[in-house]
């Protein structure tokens, strides 16, 4: 065990920093922005599931988001019962729409694919938008925070330890992808499709099981997300924007490592924090400069260092190895 | 011989719209054989491949591997039966190291990864890829890919063993050590059938010889039989091999 934290020593100093931080830092912004990054890093890994270990490269993981973050807020809302409950309930229904889209994966391959994960998405944004009666359509639900473990009424240091937690989950399921048959089998479909099959790869299966398996950390992530965020509404958690989000933190950080996307995260999730306190209410000329420096970091990124953050940083590794 | 053939194809036929491309094609291929199969291009060598090995559903025949029809199966599922192939354009895991390449062949038979390492460091040895095993497979020459393309196969441990012209763009160092890998699996008593242009590569290891031509098998027989055949020379082999092998 030691020996394996050893070999990870990125991932022990991140989230030890994060674990420590609430215990010297109280200050409630920055408390945000580390709960924030860590969803968000939460959320990457879980698109990383299918998109860098197993080559499914979706840009519809809002639609995963989104039924948690519903199938929350509208347990506690709707039901009088806890959001614990509609996690579950958020999970089920996710690896119900995983399995769909993992299906449409084996009819289609490439940009088609990923064009058909948005199309799901805005499905899911144009049904939930119309079915006022139980959603509340275009208005959204505004989650009452109810004090306790049970109903996830946390304060800001409770929720660092539950991003934390939902964060370790994520990385988890990376690791035993880079450390398993089935992950190694899944890097097999996501480098080549025929050449798997020939070497008695299920390569059909095996891309369902991965997105859905993506799906059910998604949805997991979401409902923690309505809960703490405390306000769920269509035009957001179905978004392209937010898929993209997942997708871009991913590529910047590194597909296929398991660090990656808390990398990716960091950068990003900070950035856009730092952006939007600076520039919010300056003049309104300056309202999209966000997008345009979002922007520029990932034509940097995927000019200067293509395999990510966490690949540069082990080629530097590799360097000082050699020197 | 009362033993039934390891593979036997029973008038295959694949058409493409209008196209057919394996026409009417039957032949058997007892255990321990080593079966060569050349023909012009578009003669249809490798879409027989393709149909032999799952890639494609055959339009009429069966294709009987081991007593069982495996018309309709997936190649994933032919693969585990112990029929796989390699592919004439090679399809590396090119962001993957050589070893893991192979590992991922080994795991289709094999549990954990410690025995699927295990199981990939002595193929890669067999096949001379030893020096190379932690190279990333995109990195290696063409030459070497060929070998890798074959130590995967061999990874899944296959009875049969179907190679799409491992010999083309090969040096010819290369090529003799190609010849004397794939002479080896053979008195091993793995059963080969190999797609070969290199007439002078099949001469030498091929015990039987088919040939196809526009779809259909027009001959069959051993190497200097084969030759000698009048409709293998005017429809591939041209005046020219006679002469020269006179």
């Amino acid at each position: 065990m030691i020996a394996r934290l050893r070999s990870r020593p990125g991932a022990v100093a991140l989230f030890g920093l994060a674990a420590l931080t609430p215990l010297f830092v109280r200050d409630a912004y920055f408390l945000d922005s580390l709960v924030l990054i860590l969803l968000w890093g939460a959320l990457s890994a879980a698109w990383n599931v299918a998109g860098g270990y197993a080559g499914q490269v979706s840009i519809g993981h809002a639609s995963f988001f989104g039924l948690g973050a519903y199938a929350a807020a509208l347990m506690v809302t709707r039901f009088g019962r806890g959001p614990w409950l509609g996690m579950l309930v958020g999970v089920v229904l996710s690896l119900g729409a995983g399995f769909i889209i993992g299906f449409l994966s084996n009819r289609l391959r490439g940009p088609y694919f990923a064009l058909s994960t948005i199309a799901f998405s805005q499905v899911l944004l144009i049904g939930v938008s119309r079915w006022r009666g139980f959603t509340a359509g275009g208005e959204g639900i505004p989650v009452p925070f109810r004090p306790g473990f049970t109903t996830l009424g946390l304060g800001h240091i409770a929720w660092v330890y539950m991003a934390l937690a939902a964060a370790l989950l994520c990385y988890a399921v990376e690791v035993y992808l880079e450390r398993s048959r089935l992950g190694y089998r899944l890097a097999g479909v996501r480098e080549d499709e025929d050449a798997a099959e020939a070497l008695g790869i299920p390569t059909r299966r095996l891309k369902v099981l991965a997105i859905a398996l993506s799906a059910a950390l998604t949805s997991i992530c979401g409902s923690l997300w309505a809960q703490y965020v405390g306000f769920v509404d269509p035009t957001y958690v179905f978004s392209v924007d937010l898929s993209v989000k997942f997708a871009l933190n991913t590529i910047i950080g590194g597909m296929g490592t398991a660090l990656g996307p808390y990398l990716g995260s960091i950068l990003i999730t900070s950035l856009e924090t730092y952006l939007r306190a600076t520039f919010s209410g300056v003049k309104t000329g300056f309202a999209g400069i966000y997008l345009i420096i979002y922007g520029t970091v990932l034509i940097l990124v995927v000019r200067f260092v293509p395999d990510g953050l966490a690949g540069f940083a082990s080629r530097l590794r590799a360097r000082r190895a050699h020197a | 011989m009362s033993q039934p053939p390891l593979l036997a194809l029973e008038g295959v036929t694949k058409r493409f719209g209008g196209l057919t491309a394996v026409s009417n094609v039957s032949f058997t291929v007892p255990a321990g054989d080593l079966l060569g199969i050349i023909g012009p291009n578009g003669a249809g060598k490798t879409t027989l491949f393709n149909v032999i090995s799952g890639y494609y559903r055959a339009d009429g025949g069966r294709v009987v591997f081991a007593g069982q029809d495996v018309v309709g199966q997936a190649p994933h599922v032919i693969c585990r039966l112990g029929l796989t192939r390699t592919f004439q354009l090679v399809k590396p895991f090119g962001h993957l190291s050589v070893v893991d390449n192979v590992m991922i062949g080994a795991l289709t038979r094999l549990p954990t990864l410690r025995a699927a390492r295990v199981e990939a460091e002595r193929v890669i040895e067999i096949c001379g890829l030893g020096s190379h095993a932690s190279a990333h497979a995109r990195t290696l020459p063409i030459g070497l890919r060929k070998r890798l393309e074959v130590a995967r196969a061999l990874a899944t441990r296959p009875r049969l063993l179907l190679l799409d012209e491992v010999m083309a763009g090969l040096n010819p160092t290369e090529l003799a050590a190609m010849i004397e890998l794939i002479q080896r699996l053979h008195v091993d008593g793995l059963t080969v059938i190999v797609i070969e242009h290199i007439m002078a590569a099949m001469m030498r290891l091929a015990r039987r010889i088919v040939v196809l031509h526009h779809g259909e098998r027009i001959a069959e027989g051993p190497p200097a039989a084969i030759t000698q055949d009048r409709r293998v020379v005017d429809a591939y082999l041209g005046e020219e091999f006679v002469l020269a092998q006179a």
